[in-house]
């Protein structure tokens, strides 16, 4: 390419018209930058970024399939009547329709997490610079949500064939593989509907209530493996979603795509440094208009000293800014339909399930922890103890929990197991993991630059790990005589005195413990 | 009220976030030719308003014209009239100065876009920098490539938000003439400006804006802005 010396590269864009000017835009623009890159870029960083992703690629699938395959053996060598959290239940829920349910959840979650991302998006730089143009939109949006398309559905092929694997033991490799292409080509087709959600102006309930019905079908289809009939009708359904979003994508409002960019680079920086907070906040979305006025009664009550103001503040914060309850909800009916299932999963598989749930569900919970602790010099200017200020903000996350947790081991106790005393160790759990999401939302960065730790089990990035788990140690700490209780199924008194123990402490720990390095409470 | 051949047109045009006005209705017409300022203090809404003729967020009530047809960010008449210049310091990482001009050049299909490209960069001082990328430039730099980003391209209308941030004296003086220059071939202007001088130089009439938003004239606007 001929440059001139005042860096214009000639010929570069081709003169056209609408589309075709659209595109030669869009070519310009990767070329070049491609270019700049190169220009920039040595073999060895090259050929170091390729040996350290194939190396980090081949670690990461040696460990999911190792997983994978004793998951399979521990499903193969468990008898799906006996074991279990809840052994000898009258009420079991058939296996194939919690692995529909879960089917059904997986795809809600694609629909969910890609509206937040558009999924049809432009970078901040492409809403500066490509947006303005009196040209067709359809060449600049295309390539990304075809990107995006391509990578959801491989994701979704090789992640749904690793769950048939262990949830359908008789099914062939060719079984496997008709379902896991079903769930891929259903996934597209969701992003599809995500993309049609897009499209429409004001994105009403009923449309999404819609989409909500139509992702039951498509979350049936893969239990139909190895009947080919369904991958053919996945994949004509996604094609068909495709076609549609392809010639319309142009249409989506330019706010629209920059608000799906910008959520995108967000969600995919605190992806890359490994921050849940970050991801957390950038899928947070906009706080919903009907929640704005709430607790305004209790808010503008005069509060008798600053401590309680705060108290008001943060329960006001809370009510005003949490996400629905559905989420939370949801992961209940999982951890419960996980238990009934006459799946034959054994005791300590369920619990981490429970664990898992527990902190998803807690981590839920710290929208406005995780917001205050983006500017501590707030709280800093309240005449009032950083451990003061940790107990206001730790308020109404220890109740939501603690009442998420008396729901969970009140319906185990329903269903026979534990004893009425699990209730309470369940509610005393709920509050100390209340204390683990404020604790999580100032969670440091981590810093890569300090090296591991030698140990005789190898090196170990210590640094790394402590601010990793900052927050889930708690949460999951708060969790282990609950998780004793129903191991061994019966709440003692003892079990229900060291709960109270371990939620005092992981309390008192929270409120009491230091700044850490990054500054942060 | 509208008036025959008026570039812009706003009717009790009411904005604001979160469906809360920050200032009084803003009613005003700007017909080819002039150059509409728009002062007031801090906080007063004057960014929130140039944002909502120039269709980056929804007005909360009334509403504004271009050319007669209702402002849309999305239609290709709106995006052919209007060249807006906000403090968006965003770009292509990997795109040289020049070539993010001569990308909008291209994209509004200018007969001579190297030409355009070399005569803005030599407006803007940027020729010695036209082969740099956006994060080898200072911040008065970037904010040169922006401005002539929204000059090079044809527009009937150009909206500036505090275009004289982070521009030395002789650049801001430049600037005055080329605005005025873009007001006397034919085209309208709205400037958000805190600088007397570039208020004085250019402004037909201003826009005061509070909470009872007043049209008043370009000297009377430059006193708002230096407290007399």
């Amino acid at each position: 390419m001929r440059e001139s010396d005042n860096g214009v590269r000639h010929g570069a864009v081709r003169a056209g018209t609408g589309s075709t000017l659209s595109r030669d835009i869009v070519a310009f623009t990767r070329r070049n930058s491609r270019s700049y890159n190169r220009a920039r870029t040595s073999f060895g960083e090259v050929f170091a970024d390729i040996y350290t992703s194939v190396l980090a690629f081949g670690c990461l699938a040696a460990i999911a399939v190792s997983f994978v395959l004793a998951m399979r053996d521990e499903v193969a060598g468990q008898d799906p009547t006996q074991g279990g959290l809840l052994p000898g239940n009258s009420f079991q829920l058939p296996s194939s329709v919690l692995w529909a349910l879960l089917t059904y959840a997986a795809l809600t979650g694609i629909l969910t997490v890609s509206r937040r991302l558009g999924p049809i998006a432009v970078t901040g730089a492409q809403g500066t610079w490509w947006l303005p143009l009196p040209l067709d939109r359809t060449p600049m949006v295309r390539p990304t949500f075809l990107r995006r398309m391509i990578w959801v559905g491989v994701g979704s092929v090789l992640g749904y064939f690793a769950f048939s694997l262990v949830t359908a033991l008789n099914l062939s490799a060719t079984g496997h593989a008709l379902a896991a292409g079903t769930f891929g080509a259903a996934s597209v087709g969701v992003l599809g509907i995500a993309a049609m959600l897009q499209l429409s102006v004001r994105n009403p309930r009923s449309l999404r209530a819609l989409s909500a019905l139509v992702l039951v079908p498509l979350a049936l289809l893969p239990g139909f493996a190895p009947d080919p009939w369904a991958f053919a009708l996945a994949l004509l359904a996604a094609v068909g979603m495709v076609v549609v979003v392809f010639r319309r994508a142009g249409q989506v409002r330019g706010s629209e795509l920059i608000r799906g960019g910008a959520v995108s680079g967000h969600a995919g920086a605190s992806v890359f440094f490994l921050d849940t907070n970050e991801l957390m906040r950038s899928l947070a979305g906009e706080p919903r208009p009907m929640a704005a006025n709430r607790a305004a009664a209790l808010y503008a009550m005069p509060a008798r000293s600053p401590h309680l103001g705060l108290v008001k503040a943060d329960v006001a914060a809370f009510l005003r800014l949490q996400p629905p309850l559905t989420v939370p909800a949801l992961w209940l009916v999982a951890c419960l339909a996980l238990m009934l299932a006459d799946v034959g999963l054994s005791v300590p598989v369920q619990l981490a399930f429970v664990v898992i749930a527990g902190c998803v569900v807690a981590s839920g919970m710290g929208t406005v922890a995780r917001r205050t602790a983006l500017l501590p010099e707030l709280d800093a200017m309240l005449p009032l103890s950083p451990a003061q200020v940790r107990a206001s903000r730790m308020l109404m996350p220890a109740v939501a929990l603690g009442l998420w947790m008396t729901v969970l081991s009140g319906a185990v106790v329903l269903l026979g197991r534990g004893g009425l005393p699990l209730i309470l160790v369940g509610a005393l759990a709920g509050v100390g993991m209340g204390a683990g999401t404020v604790r999580g939302a100032s969670r440091p960065a981590a810093d890569w630059t300090v090296p591991p730790v030698d140990t005789p089990f190898g090196p170990v990035p210590r640094t790394q790990l402590s601010a990793l788990l900052r927050g889930l140690d708690v949460t999951i700490a708060a969790m282990l005589p609950l998780l004793l209780a129903l191991y061994i199924g019966q709440a003692t008194t003892l079990i229900l005195l060291m709960q109270a123990v371990v939620t005092g402490v992981v309390i008192l720990v929270v409120l009491y413990s230091r700044p850490t390095a990054a500054g942060q409470r | 009220m509208t008036e025959m051949g008026a570039l812009l047109e706003a009717d009790q045009l009411l904005v604001g976030y979160g469906g809360a006005p920050v200032c009084g209705a803003v009613s005003v017409s700007v017909q080819a030719g002039e150059i509409l300022g728009v002062v007031g203090v801090n906080g007063a809404g004057k960014s929130t308003v140039v944002q909502t003729i120039a269709g980056r967020q929804p007005a909360l009530g009334g509403e504004a014209r271009i050319s007669g047809i209702a402002v849309d960010r999305d239609a290709v008449h709106f995006r052919r009239q209007v060249a807006a210049v906000f403090d968006d310091d965003l770009f292509f990482p990997s795109l040289s100065v020049a070539e993010h001009l001569l990308l909008v050049a291209r994209g509004h299909s200018l007969e001579y876009p190297e030409e355009s490209v070399r005569a803005e960069l030599d407006f803007f001082g940027l020729t010695d920098r036209a082969a740099a990328v956006p994060d080898a430039l200072s911040s008065g730099q970037r904010r040169r490539l922006l401005l002539a980003a929204g000059f090079i391209r044809p527009a009937s209308l150009l909206i500036l938000d505090e275009p004289e941030q982070r521009l030395d004296p002789v650049m801001r003086d430049s600037l005055a003439e080329r605005i005025t220059a873009h007001a006397a071939a034919g085209g309208a202007a709205v400037l958000v400006t805190h600088d007397p001088s570039l208020l004085v130089r250019t402004a037909t009439s201003c826009l005061l804006i509070k909470d009872e938003v007043e049209l008043v004239t370009a000297d009377q606007g430059a006193a708002y802005i230096a407290g007399i």
